[in-house]
Parts: structure tokens; C-alpha cells; sequence
């Protein structure tokens, strides 16, 4: 044989294509589609005292949840605070990503690398910084005393959990609108300027829009982190708040009831559904 | 360089000087252009004409000097104050909005009543013969029609001044010629006083009134496309304005020596001393027969057909001398190791102090 023999044109046509991405599809089947279809199907299911589960077919997880005033506050707590607290995380990193976007050089590499490198703690360790940080004689607490003002509760409550995730999500934030605030070119700016835009004008017409993409990304992320969150709202909530993972871990770990705690993971991925939705509705309009 | 301002003046810069940290870009720079005309920045790259035009339209603070529009200083004037158009090298479209919106976006901004906003960007488009694409996005457009969307967008708020910064430089040669005259058309239906950057010597001679020849910060000469040519104040200008040969001499009390020997005469003024000597290719007639002012034997070396003109290499005395013909019907009576008798006017024998470049 005097030349290799030429792939079969079918396989440039796709199915090699198929043949790279089954490693992953595989992976992603036995480590994410299996379990959830377990989750859904324990939804399904009848639990038992001391954490057994009966194998059969009822809705009374799903009539229980909906029904319970208690479910559908705790579902609509979470959410409502996921997303105060991306909006808050939105606005603090913003301007963080934009002057990022601007920088050059090792002053840009410099910076990035700082805001990244809380992500090289674990949260938990993070989580205990906030608490020592925000606790009854912590520096902040003692400060505002010491002005004179009356001291505010800033642990164990919601107060606390806000300001920890906040930070906690930052750098996802920061690096999601960097990755989307490629559309913004400087010279654009510059344009709007020399057409009369003042600079508030200018970033209301031309430097919000252009950077839309990124705002979604980084909103639909950390919305995402903070639906899931667990560490944070269980350390520095001390019992007090609930929120939806919070909550399914109490039912999983501390009730045992399977049933239940896998009909709230499902509405969770209901919720993540949902606010996937809205991130392509976003960007469809986008374009 | 002016000192004193002419009645029709329009823009003056004083005194302009750039640092960028340590790095003095442009150490000080005078120019007045008048009312109406459309003046040429012409350089080599990095000689600072981007520079200059940001400073004009506040885009980059300077260092040192002022600037005056209309005997108004604007050099503290904030960039959406100065009313000024500016056409970007890489057209800079706002790629979130469509065509329309892009030029009507100058008139928002000067609260221009919407239905007033839309038929004058209509009105530009037109002009630019882009009407029918009001509705595409910027991306939907070739770079031609990008450019002309960024000319009617800064033409539409009738500026005090246009600055265009290379628009040409991204376009095939066809349509630049195209733009070329398109563009000067405009400024002249309109009247407005515009600045031009270019590094292609070409679009600043054909299209403008004026042309400022930059180099490393300063200028080197201010004047018509004539003069700049005909006359060049330095032998960069003449290097860099049109094709030159260049010889080496000296100045003496006969006359012009070359290092070959040769007796030239030139119609500049110089006191005695080293001298380079430049005359421009196609003003050099190959067999001279006649009386001429300069006159030189030398052998065709090389012979290369480049279209509109042929191009000869001719060895006078060890130094190689570049003259241009239009290019004739038929085979060229000459051929490599032919003799000639070069000649050419003392008119056309440019003479500059030795070493400057
Ligand atoms: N923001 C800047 N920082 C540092 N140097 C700059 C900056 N902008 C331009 N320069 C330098 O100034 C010189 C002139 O640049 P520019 O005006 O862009 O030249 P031109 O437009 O004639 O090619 C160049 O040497 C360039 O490197
Ligand atoms: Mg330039």
C-alpha cells in the first residue's frame, strides 16, 4: 500500500464528529441524566419513618409540596434572594470587569489574577472569614459601634448570608461579563463621544447594550450558584434562613425523607430551567 | 509655519505638544487651517497624524498648547461639546443598532425631534447612495458601505470640522478610488472644513486643498499639492512625495559637483558644503539630443516594464540614476548596456544640505 486510505466521506460528514463527543455524552448520561432520572423517580415514591422508601407510584410528594404555604414561601424566598443577591453582585462587579476590560498589559494580568484568586479557597474557608468578619464583636460590628451608631445583627440572619454570597459570587460575575464584553470596542465609545454623547449618555446608549451579553451570562450564572448555594446560607444563616438547598439537605441528611428532598431538587432544576429560558430570551432579543 | 492668523481661518493649533510618559510624541506644532478647505495630514506611520487629529477632536488631552476653533479656545472643551465629525479608520458603527439608527444617533444626542432625526439620516443615506440599506446592521454590510454609513453619520450633524482618519486605508484600490472622489465631492458640496490623515501621498495631493507633510512629531511642510511637490522645503519631503533620485555632492564655488565628477547646475540657493542632490525619475529625459542644463553619460543597466511606465536603471559613474518614461507603443528602441546621454533642467535639481533626511 502505497498511501494511507482515505477516511470513508462519512466520517468527515458527522461521524466522527459523534465519535469525539460520545466520551463526554457518556460521562454526562451516567453522571447527571441517570441520577436526575432517580431524583425524578423518588419524587414519585412513598418515604418511610427512619428514611426508607416504599416503591410506588404516588403524587402525594408533589400535592404535599404545592399545597404547603410553608414550600412555596421557602421556593419563593429563594429565588427572590437569589436574585437580589445577583443584582447586588451585578452591580458591585461591573464596574470591577469594566475597568478590567480596559487595563493592559501585566496591570490587566496582575488584576485578574487577583480577583480570581479567591476561588483558590474553598468557600467554607471564605465563609468562616465572613463570620469572624461580621460576627457580634467582629471588626465591622465594633466600628459602627464605635461611632456611635446602634449596632446592627449582621450574622445568623439574612443580613449576612446577602453580604457572604455576594462576595463569594464576585469572581464568577467579574470573569462571566469579561468573556462577554467582547463587542465593546474602545473606538465605539469614542464615536458616541465626538456625536455629542455626554459619558452618562454614552454608557446608557452604547457601552450598557454592547455589553447586554455579558450582564446575562453573569446573572444567569450566579443566579444558578446562588439557587444552589449551601455552604454559605447554612454557616452563616445558623438555622435561621431557609433556602431550597438548605432545606433539602435537612430533609436528605437530617429527616431522611428521601421522597420529599428529591421533589425539591426537582423543582430546583425546574427553577434552573427557567432561568436558562430567560437567558436565550434575552440573548434572542439581543440579536 | 503661521504666525499670524488669516481672516478665513477656521482652526489653529498652538504651541501642541503630546508626552506619553517619558516619550515626547510631538514636541510643538503650529498649524491654521482656513474656512472650507479640506487639509491633508500626510506622514510615515508613528509620525503622529492620529495623534494630532484626537487632540482636535478631545479625544487625547495635549500635553502642552491650545487649540482654537472660530477664534473660540476649545482646548478644555469637553469631546461631546465640540461639535466636531469624526470618521474612525476601522469606521467604529455602533454594532447594536442599524443603519439609520447609527446615523440619526448624532442628531438624538442634540435632541433633534425623532421624525426630524429620521429624514435627515435618510436624507444622508441618500447621499452616500445608501438608501436602500437604512435597515441592515453594520455586520451585514461590506467595508465599503460601512465607510460611506460613517461618513453620512458624521456629515449629518453638520460639524464644525470633519476628521477623517485614514478611512481609505481598509478598502480595495478600486472603490478607494471611488471613495476618493466621492468624499472631496462632499466636503465641497458642503463646504466644510475637514482634516485628512493619510499615509498614501496620492489621496492627500489629488484630494486636498493643502497638505501638511508630517514626520516624527513636526512639521515638515505646509502648502498646495503644487508646491509640495514641485518644491519641497527637505529632501524627506521630497523622498517622501513622489519617487526621487538621490546623489550625493558637494557645493562649491563652480558649481555643483557629484562624487562622479559631473558638473550640475541647480536653480536652489545654498551656501557651500556637502549637498545631496535629488531630481524626480520621468523629469529625466533618457537620450537627450538637444541644449540641456544638466547633462550626464551613462550605460542602461536595467530595464523593468511596469505598466503605464518603464522604468530605467541607468550606471552614471558608479551611482545608479532612475529615470521614468511613459510607457511607448511597440518594443523600446533601448536595451541593458546601451549608452545614453541623460539630461534634465537645473529647475528640476533639487539640492539640500548633506546628511538630512
Ligand atoms: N496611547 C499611547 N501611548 C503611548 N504611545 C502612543 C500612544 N498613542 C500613540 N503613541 C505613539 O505616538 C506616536 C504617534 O502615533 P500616531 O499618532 O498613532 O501615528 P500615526 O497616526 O501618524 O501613524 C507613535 O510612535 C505611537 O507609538
Ligand atoms: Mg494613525
Amino acid at each position: 500500500m502505497s498511501a494511507a486510505p482515505a477516511l470513508p466521506r462519512a466520517w468527515r460528514d458527522g461521524q466522527l464528529a459523534v465519535l469525539l463527543l460520545l466520551p463526554i455524552a457518556l460521562i454526562n448520561a451516567i453522571g447527571f441524566i441517570l441520577p436526575v432520572l432517580n431524583l425524578a423517580r423518588y419524587s414519585f415514591n412513598r418515604s418511610r419513618i427512619g428514611g426508607g422508601i416504599e416503591q410506588v407510584f404516588t403524587w402525594e410528594n408533589w400535592v404535599g409540596l404545592l399545597s404547603d404555604p410553608f414550600y412555596l414561601e421557602l421556593v419563593l424566598n429563594s429565588v427572590w434572594i437569589s436574585l437580589a443577591i445577583t443584582l447586588t453582585t451585578l452591580v458591585v462587579s461591573y464596574p470591577i470587569a469594566l475597568y478590567l476590560h480596559r487595563a493592559s498589559g501585566s496591570w490587566r494580568t496582575f488584576l485578574t489574577v487577583l480577583v480570581i484568586s479567591p476561588l483558590l479557597t474553598s468557600a467554607v474557608v471564605r465563609t468562616y472569614g465572613w463570620i469572624a468578619i461580621l460576627t457580634d464583636d467582629g471588626p465591622v460590628v465594633s466600628a459602627i459601634k464605635a461611632l456611635g451608631l446602634p449596632a446592627p445583627s449582621l450574622m445568623f440572619n439574612i443580613k449576612g448570608v446577602f453580604i457572604g454570597l455576594t462576595e463569594i459570587l464576585m469572581p464568577y460575575m467579574i470573569l462571566a461579563l469579561m468573556a462577554g464584553f467582547g463587542r465593546l470596542d474602545p473606538r465605539v465609545e469614542e464615536a458616541a463621544r465626538t456625536l455629542g454623547a455626554t459619558p452618562a449618555r454614552t454608557f446608557r446608549k452604547v457601552i450598557l447594550p454592547l455589553t447586554l451579553p455579558g450582564i446575562a451570562l453573569g446573572c444567569l450564572l450566579c443566579f444558578v450558584l446562588a439557587v444552589s448555594s449551601f455552604i454559605t446560607p447554612k454557616l452563616m444563616g445558623g438555622g435561621r434562613v431557609f433556602l431550597l438547598a438548605t432545606e433539602i439537605y435537612d430533609q436528605a441528611i437530617v429527616t431522611l425523607n428521601w421522597p420529599l428532598a428529591s421533589t425539591l431538587s426537582i423543582l430546583v432544576l425546574i427553577v434552573f430551567g427557567a432561568a436558562l429560558w430567560a437567558y436565550s430570551a434575552v440573548l434572542r432579543r439581543l440579536d | 509655519m503661521p504666525t499670524t492668523s488669516a481672516p478665513d481661518e477656521h482652526l489653529r493649533l498652538e504651541g501642541i505638544g503630546v508626552s506619553f510618559g517619558a516619550v515626547n510624541v510631538i514636541p510643538s506644532l503650529d498649524l491654521s487651517v482656513r474656512k472650507g478647505e479640506m487639509v491633508a495630514f500626510l506622514g510615515p506611520s508613528g509620525c503622529g497624524k492620529t495623534t494630532t487629529l484626537r487632540i482636535i477632536a478631545g479625544l487625547n488631552k495635549p500635553s502642552r498648547g491650545s487649540i482654537m476653533v472660530g477664534g473660540r479656545d476649545i482646548t478644555h472643551l469637553p469631546i461631546h461639546d465640540r461639535d466636531m465629525g469624526m470618521v474612525f479608520q476601522s469606521y467604529a458603527l455602533f454594532p447594536h443598532m442599524d443603519v439609520s439608527h447609527n446615523v440619526q444617533f448624532g442628531l438624538q444626542m442634540r435632541n433633534v425631534p425623532a421624525r426630524e432625526a429620521e429624514k435627515r439620516a435618510a436624507q444622508a443615506l441618500e447621499m452616500v447612495q445608501l438608501g436602500h440599506l437604512a435597515h441592515r446592521k453594520p455586520k451585514e454590510l461590506s467595508g465599503g458601505q460601512q465607510q460611506r454609513v460613517a461618513l453620512a453619520r458624521a456629515l449629518v450633524i453638520e460639524p464644525s470640522i470633519l476628521l477623517l482618519d485614514e478611512p481609505l486605508s481598509n478598502l480595495d484600490a478600486k472603490l478607494r478610488d471611488e471613495m476618493r472622489v466621492q468624499i472631496r465631492a462632499l466636503q465641497q458640496q458642503s463646504g466644510i472644513t475637514a482634516v485628512f490623515v493619510t499615509h498614501d501621498q496620492v489621496e492627500a495631493l489629488s484630494m486636498c486643498d493643502r497638505v501638511v507633510v508630517m514626520r516624527g512629531g513636526h512639521v515638515e511642510q505646509f502648502g498646495t499639492p503644487t508646491e509640495v511637490y514641485e518644491r519641497p522645503a527637505t529632501a524627506f519631503v521630497a523622498n517622501f512625495v513622489g519617487r526621487t533620485n538621490r546623489l550625493k555632492g558637494a557645493l562649491t564655488a563652480e558649481g555643483i559637483l557629484t562624487g562622479a565628477g559631473q558638473q550640475l547646475r541647480s536653480a536652489t540657493r545654498l551656501p557651500a558644503g556637502a549637498v545631496d542632490i535629488l531630481v524626480r525619475p520621468h523629469r529625466i529625459r533618457l537620450q537627450e539630443t538637444g541644449e540641456a542644463d544638466n547633462k550626464v553619460q551613462g550605460t542602461v543597466s536595467t530595464i523593468t516594464f511596469i505598466g503605464d511606465l518603464v522604468q530605467y536603471g541607468v550606471s552614471v559613474g558608479g551611482e545608479e540614476i532612475v529615470v521614468e518614461e511613459a510607457t511607448r507603443r511597440g518594443r523600446s528602441p533601448l536595451a541593458a548596456g546601451d549608452s545614453v546621454t541623460l539630461g534634465w533642467s537645473a529647475e528640476d535639481t533639487l539640492i539640500y544640505p548633506a546628511g538630512e533626511k
